[in-house]
């Protein structure tokens, strides 16, 4: 989690925000999690995307696509005016 | 075995967050305060130093951030709660025209169509099922119960006993029909009006 956090900190105000978040697409059921016990300490929770994630997911992937583009011509054509 | 979480540093920010999560649910209260001791039980050594704490608890976040994070669910239960205007209108809506007739269901009708906690079809529901609340409960039932629809004449003759003749009346499955309604407009205010509490949330 800690590795995947790093390229995340721009988006991420604080790691511990993440928790509530997490905890909302289980609510939603778009991540299910399993309990793997650990060597250790006590046993870990591992997230894992469910089919409606993965859509939600490709949704989201897609949207972000076009918005990106759209930001992106707004930013380029801002160099001409 | 690990004692990251018994620095003192460490234990002010566990009570922190604690005290900041005080309005959560308690079994998410609960939740939450075992992930972030995870989290810094995962993160910082047993033998960590000060500025290693600080540092992760730097990243963890302000305690507030973490709890604003929680309520910034929609359909989150602490943020939806009716307000007591919503419970004026609803109430309004089943007894005001019992109260004050007509007017009290109406005052219930515009507060309903101009609150921001119910939509559309949930107003719709509100404001037809049934119309007037209570008020049509009991309109109907002194219209239409008392009201046998029986008439009775009554044969007068000097030296003989009165008769009366009683023609009409009910059928069976009339009076069966309107049991049902009663029953019906007996209950469904009611039931529109815990639907009406239930859906009752803002933006």
């Amino acid at each position: 989690m800690q590795g995947a956090l790093v390229h995340a900190e721009a988006l991420v105000t604080s790691e511990g925000t993440l928790y509530p978040l997490l905890a909302r697409l289980r609510k939603e059921r778009l991540v299910i999690t399993t309990w793997r016990e650990s060597d250790a300490g006590p046993p870990r929770r591992y997230y894992r995307l469910t089919e409606a994630g993965r859509e939600a997911l490709g949704g989201f992937s897609l949207e972000w696509a076009h918005f990106r583009t759209a930001v992106d011509d707004i930013l380029n054509d801002g160099g001409r005016t | 075995m690990t004692t990251a979480t018994a620095h003192p540093l460490v234990h002010e920010y566990l009570k922190e967050l604690s005290s900041a999560t005080r309005g959560l649910p308690a079994h998410r209260r609960r939740e939450l305060m075992q992930e972030i001791e995870e989290h810094l039980r995962e993160a910082l050594p047993p033998d960590a130093g000060e500025a290693a704490v600080r540092t992760e608890l730097d990243r963890l976040g302000d305690p507030q951030d973490i709890v604003a994070a929680e309520h910034d669910r929609p359909g989150h239960d602490a943020g939806v709660a009716p307000t007591a205007t919503d419970w004026l209108t609803v109430v309004l809506l089943l007894l005001g025209g019992v109260v004050v007739p007509v007017l009290g269901w109406i005052t219930g009708v515009v507060l309903l169509w101009r609150s921001t906690a119910w939509t559309m079809r949930e107003k719709l529901i509100g404001t037809l099922a049934p119309p007037g609340g209570y008020m049509a409960s009991y309109v109907f039932y002194v219209a239409f119960a008392f009201q046998s629809g029986e008439t009775c004449g009554t044969d007068s003759a000097p030296g003989r006993p009165d008769v009366t003749h009683c023609t009409g009346g009910r059928s069976t499955t009339q009076s069966v029909l309107l049991l049902v309604l009663l029953g019906i407009l007996a209950v469904l205010p009611l039931l529109t009006a815990t639907y009406l509490v239930r859906q009752a949330k803002r933006a």
